[in-house]
């Protein structure tokens, strides 16, 4: 009854209601779109960086990463792969020769991180392949191909089919050099990656090493992002306690942080609007009570209790949130949904996002979770925001409001 | 005077005793019995208004005591008092007051709800009310469709709705028209006779102080005649 009554009131002036429910809609769907644009360039990062850099969890030998020294190897690297393979939340894995070195061509050096890879395994774990802008991936060259990065490639004046050098240490610590031919040009979205990593077949890196049969890095791709901890845990309790295993947010901290902190701030950023729709709806309340005054009254008069008062008045604010929310969600995920599948090309801006490490092309996208979360926090706001408006209905004096005209 | 259901004693109301006292009762004496008929009467600001204000629970007395079946109401905390009034006193007010969004079945219905009955009983008492009232007709009519006659008699079918002790209406046929007063006096008389529900009304109107079985007169808050036909 009560229910029925509110919902009726709300009606009473249609325009009112309606400019407020607007207002949410519109503050909401700004405030929801924004929201899904900024998550959708974090989440772009996220994935960019796990899907060509990081994997979900790296496996070194301790001290490794410290300074490359390549003696630092992965000792029984099979025991360590099949306790991996039996995983069944591992997607895939694979297993690396790293070493750092300088490449060098006619026109110039830069140091590097040279992977030795296994072309065909590799894919199932990093997107590099996927990145090739020119040349093909280990395809068309037999004798020492190479895959460098576009970045690189600019810096040594290098093209598909041109020969450079690596010079790196061997097992036994003498200089030593070979000469590669680039096979493949890659671009992702980080130039500084581009720039220093390379790419070789990990029986050549093995021979310009003379340390055949040395791994340095397993990379693991587990089904899903959120179970790298747990799979971690798991591999922490079965392997070799001389090995240090890292997850993609101990790799790369600050794209950890990026992720938690961006939470938080949608979440004041939405806090924010509520504030400001929630002031709204304290005005309209209020506008509400007052014309409403001697009929407030009148309901006392016959008997109506000041709790159903109360609620009658918190209960018309939160309709008017609830039918803002609701169509303010149903607006945001239609647009979501439909510039999320297609993009938002932001070329114009191509330099700034590049450095930032994501495409020009942003996907917004949110979690049904923030949808729900939100949904609460409007609710909440409807009530606490006509929590004064309801008390001051409550202040009237029947009398006093009957006789107010 | 055994069956009283009202006592005044010694009512007094002072407004603004601070500022500028405005003294609206000095001292009312009255004793009501159930099946009464009464019209209070007097001039504007004789202090009408607020003598059906303290026994309806709406406003508390400067002094004196106003005594309802055995409780003295001015005694009550404001949440008991609703409470009372809900249970105990119907309501008509001069300007009807129907809840707008309501038809007028649904204004009747209500107050029962407020006190917690089943929707299907409400609704079928509201209808037995209306079709009193005579007002079959209009049940499923909102108040702005009404005319103001028809409205009172919808405001007199909600203050029944709770089944009171008594009906106060502070003038209700000031709005209406001769022929709506009539109309509305003789459901109001018609009400008293077989219902036996007690009527306790301020008049300006002649022809409804006519029809009263008692009037009590007010002048300057204070009682100056009481007369029983
Ligand atoms: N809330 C109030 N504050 C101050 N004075 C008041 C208040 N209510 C009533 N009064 C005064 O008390 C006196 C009695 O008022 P009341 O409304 O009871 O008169 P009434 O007999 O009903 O008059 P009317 O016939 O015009 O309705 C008047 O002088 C009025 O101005
Ligand atoms: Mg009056």
């Amino acid at each position: 009854m009560l229910l029925k009554l509110a919902w009726k009131n709300l009606w009473r002036n249609k325009v009112r209601s309606r400019t407020i429910i607007l207002s949410i809609i519109l503050g909401l769907t700004g405030g929801i779109f924004s929201v899904a644009l900024f998550n959708g360039l974090t989440e772009q990062k996220l994935s960019n960086a796990i899907e060509t850099q990081t994997a979900h969890i790296q496996i070194h030998k301790k001290k490794f990463l410290d300074d490359y020294d390549i003696r630092k190897s992965i000792h029984n690297h099979n025991l360590v792969s099949k306790t991996i393979k039996e995983n069944p939340l591992v997607k895939g894995y694979v297993t690396r020769v790293v070493t750092t070195g300088m490449m060098t061509s006619a026109s110039g050096g830069s140091g590097v991180q040279a992977f030795g890879v296994d072309p065909k395994e590799e894919k199932k774990v990093s997107k590099i392949y996927d990145r090739i802008i020119d040349g093909k991936y280990f395809e068309g060259i037999k004798k020492n191909p190479i895959v460098i990065g576009e970045k690189l490639a600019e810096k040594l004046d290098a093209k598909v089919r041109s020969k450079i050098v690596l010079n790196t240490q061997d097992k036994e610590g003498n200089i030593v050099g070979s000469a590669f031919r680039v096979v493949g040009i890659f671009k992702t979205n980080s130039s500084n990656f581009d720039e220093a990593n390379v790419f070789v077949k990990k029986k050549d890196l093995w021979k310009l090493l003379k340390a055949n049969g040395s791994i340095h890095e397993i990379a693991v791709v587990v089904e899903d992002e959120d179970l790298s901890d747990k799979v971690k845990e798991g591999f922490v309790s079965k392997l070799d306690s001389k090995l240090e295993i890292e997850t993609w947010k101990e790799i790369q901290p600050e794209l950890a942080v990026m992720s938690d902190f961006s939470e938080r701030v949608y979440l004041f950023f939405i806090a924010i609007i509520l504030i400001a729709l929630g002031f709204g709806i304290l005005n309209t309340m209020l506008m509400a009570i007052f014309e409403r005054t001697k009929e407030i009254g009148v309901l006392m008069a016959v008997g109506m209790s000041k709790s159903k008062v109360f609620g009658m008045i918190i209960l018309e604010s939160t309709f008017l949130a609830l039918i803002g929310a609701t169509l303010g969600m149903i607006l945001s995920i239609t647009l979501i949904s439909w510039t999320g599948s297609s993009g938002i090309n932001l070329s114009a801006f191509q330099q700034g996002f590049e450095s930032f490490g994501v495409g020009t092309i942003i996907y917004p996208q949110l979690s049904i979770g923030f949808y729900f979360q939100l949904m609460l926090m409007v609710i909440l706001s409807a009530i606490l925001f006509s929590i004064y408006p309801a008390f001051k209905a409550l202040k009237l004096n029947p009398v006093e409001a009957i006789r107010s005209k | 005077m055994e069956n009283s259901i009202i006592k005044i004693q010694g009512l007094k109301k002072v407004y603004n005793p601070d500022t500028i006292p405005v003294f609206a009762l000095n001292g009312i004496n009255l004793e009501i019995e159930e099946g009464e008929f009464i019209a209070i009467v007097g001039p504007s600001g004789s202090g009408k208004s607020t003598l059906l204000n303290m026994i309806g629970g709406l406003d508390s007395p400067s002094e004196g005591s106003v005594e309802i079946g055995g409780i003295k109401i001015d005694e009550l905390d404001s949440k008991k008092l609703i409470d009372f009034r809900l249970k105990n006193i119907g309501f008509v007010f001069q300007d009807y007051s129907l809840l707008p969004v309501l038809t007028a079945k649904e204004n009747v219905a209500f107050v029962m709800q407020l006190q917690g009955q089943a929707d299907q009983k409400c609704n079928k008492r509201a209808e037995e009310l209306l079709t009193a009232v005579g007002l079959q007709e209009r049940m499923n009519n909102r108040p702005a469709k009404l005319s103001g006659g028809q409205q009172q008699r919808v405001a007199v079918a909600r203050a029944l709705a709770s089944k009171p002790k008594f009906i106060l209406a502070d003038e209700p046929t000031a709005n209406l028209d001769s022929k709506s007063t009539s109309d509305l006096l003789d459901i109001m008389l018609q009400l008293n006779k077989e219902e036996k529900i007690t009527f306790i009304f301020s008049t300006h109107d002649q022809r409804v102080i006519d029809k009263a079985r008692r009037v009590v007169w007010v002048v300057d808050g204070k009682i100056d005649k009481d007369e029983r036909k």
